[in-house]
């Protein structure tokens, strides 16, 4: 059996890694020089910036992603990060970070709230384990149990450092399998060699199965007939295929396949694809001699503008940045209408940071924003339209086909091992 | 060198470049160091540089 993978990605790599360890003959094709797509490292200046992720998985060496690596036997150390901690004024009342500041871990939010709401947030942590709210968005829901925009501050700051939307924006069905999925696969964690540390591992286990990666190497059209795929056109260049899992999102595949999706047939999945939108986001690169977070631990900062939250990777792997530094990496959620005015945006991020870090030594190394055609997530979470398509024998993976309730890339994984089962059974 | 509209600011190209000529804030810039040498142009993910020859 053959597979051939479109876009050398996580989700491209781990499939591969998968369908290579199977005994499929795996073949790779990647358009840039590089592999890794948004999950991989750049260097910069003696730092290991990332090309997208914040070289952390979301639910660490418990979660989809790490077992993933596993099962297809590939060699990384993920290491468990520290608590995620809340940064919020001194003074209760406060709206920003202004008079002072103290930092409280995650789980103990319900201590800014009143008596009676506190007793309720307690009620609703037991009792939405059984009776999972549905049918509305996260904020929405929040609105209707406690009155206190306390916990929609914390919500928005949340689902902007994990998933890249406001609290309105998710459904609130996605965000409890991802509190369901914190009971069962715990907090973050980070992968030694930072992102590049998985990607080199993957492609070890690949290149060990005899798989192939042809980087500069672009497909042109995804060969179909009767239903079925049957290859890819590289090159001018027909390469046959039993299966073919693109990593390049919904919409890019199918317009890959071209007049292979006409007809009425069709119709439902090509509408469905217009719906679809990718997140937005910017990520502040840091440098510092001495630590701004000092901990390995996601810090969220509720009471900033738009700064989400930040990490400080090196405090797992200090070989991330030069000796003698840290680097820092914040993250902000773009709203889809301030696309347009990114430098407002950052000039934004760049006033948080100063009122996060008063007093505290450090140097903006890059700036970079994700939107449109490179994204944070080429679908929002919460719309993710699964790994199939119309067509037997083609699979999307990626973050335009994640699974539920998976943050970034665990949700990846989720996608990848879904597809992996209904292909290898 | 061009960088056309379809530039996210991802800034991977300036990781890239051998003369740090490459801004960016919002989108890539190009600045007077540019030599014009076309190594960044095939990391760009959404082929937003134009190398002019």
């Amino acid at each position: 059996m053959k597979a051939i993978v479109i876009g050398a990605g996580l989700g491209g790599l781990l499939s591969a890694a998968r369908l290579s360890k199977a005994g499929y003959a795996v073949e790779v094709f990647e358009r840039l020089p590089i592999t890794g797509g948004r999950f991989t490292n750049l260097e910069y200046e003696g730092f290991q910036l990332s090309s997208g992720a914040f070289h952390m998985f979301p639910h660490g060496p418990g979660g989809p992603l790490a077992r993933l690596l596993e099962e297809v036997g590939a060699d990384v150390q993920i290491v468990r990060s520290g608590q995620t901690a809340l940064r919020v004024p001194l003074k209760k009342g406060s709206t920003d970070y202004g008079a002072g500041f103290r930092d409280i871990p995650f789980y103990d939010f319900p201590a800014l709230l009143s008596n009676k709401d506190r007793l309720k947030t307690a009620f609703l942590i037991a009792s939405t384990r059984k009776n999972r709210p549905a049918g509305s968005t996260l904020q929405a829901w929040i609105k209707t149990q406690v009155k206190d925009e306390w916990l929609v501050r914390l919500a928005d700051s949340f689902c902007g450092w994990s998933l890249s939307l406001r609290s309105e924006e998710v459904p609130v069905e996605e965000v409890f399998e991802i509190i369901e999925n914190l009971y069962r696969f715990g907090g973050p964690g980070v992968p030694m060699g930072g992102c590049k540390g998985v990607i080199d591992a993957l492609e070890a286990v690949i290149a060990a199965n005899g798989g192939i990666i042809r980087t500069k190497t672009e497909v042109s059209k995804i060969l179909v007939e009767n239903g079925k795929v049957t290859g890819v056109l590289v090159n001018g260049e027909e390469h046959e295929a039993d299966q073919v899992i693109s990593n390049i999102g919904h919409a890019a595949t199918a317009g890959l396949c071209g007049e292979a999706l006409s007809g009425e047939k069709y119709a439902g999945y090509l509408e469905m694809l217009e719906t679809l939108q990718p997140s937005a986001g910017i990520k502040i690169c840091l440098s510092a001699a001495e630590p701004l977070i000092g901990h390995s631990g996601v810090l969220l900062t509720p009471y900033a503008k738009r700064i989400n939250g930040i990490n400080e990777v090196t405090q797992v792997d200090p070989k991330l940045a030069p000796p003698g530094r840290h680097l820092t990496m914040s993250h902000q959620h773009v709203a889809p209408e301030n696309v347009k005015d990114l430098e407002a945006e950052i000039e934004l991020g760049l006033k948080d940071l100063k009122a996060i870090f008063p007093g505290k030594k450090y140097e903006v190394l890059l700036i970079q924003s994700y939107h449109d055609g490179w994204p944070v997530n080429r679908a929002a979470s919460g719309t993710d339209p699964g790994n199939e398509t119309p067509i037997t024998g083609l699979y999307v993976v990626g973050d335009g086909a994640k699974g539920k309730g998976g943050i970034e890339v665990e949700g990846v994984a989720l996608g990848v091992a879904a597809t992996m089962k209904k292909i290898l059974g | 060198m061009k960088i056309n509209e379809n530039c996210v600011g991802c800034g991977q190209c300036a990781s890239f470049c051998k003369k740090g000529a490459i801004e960016v804030l919002g989108k890539a810039r190009a600045t007077d160091a540019c030599i014009e040498c076309g190594i960044c142009a095939p990391y760009c993910p959404v082929r937003a540089i134009e190398v002019q020859v």
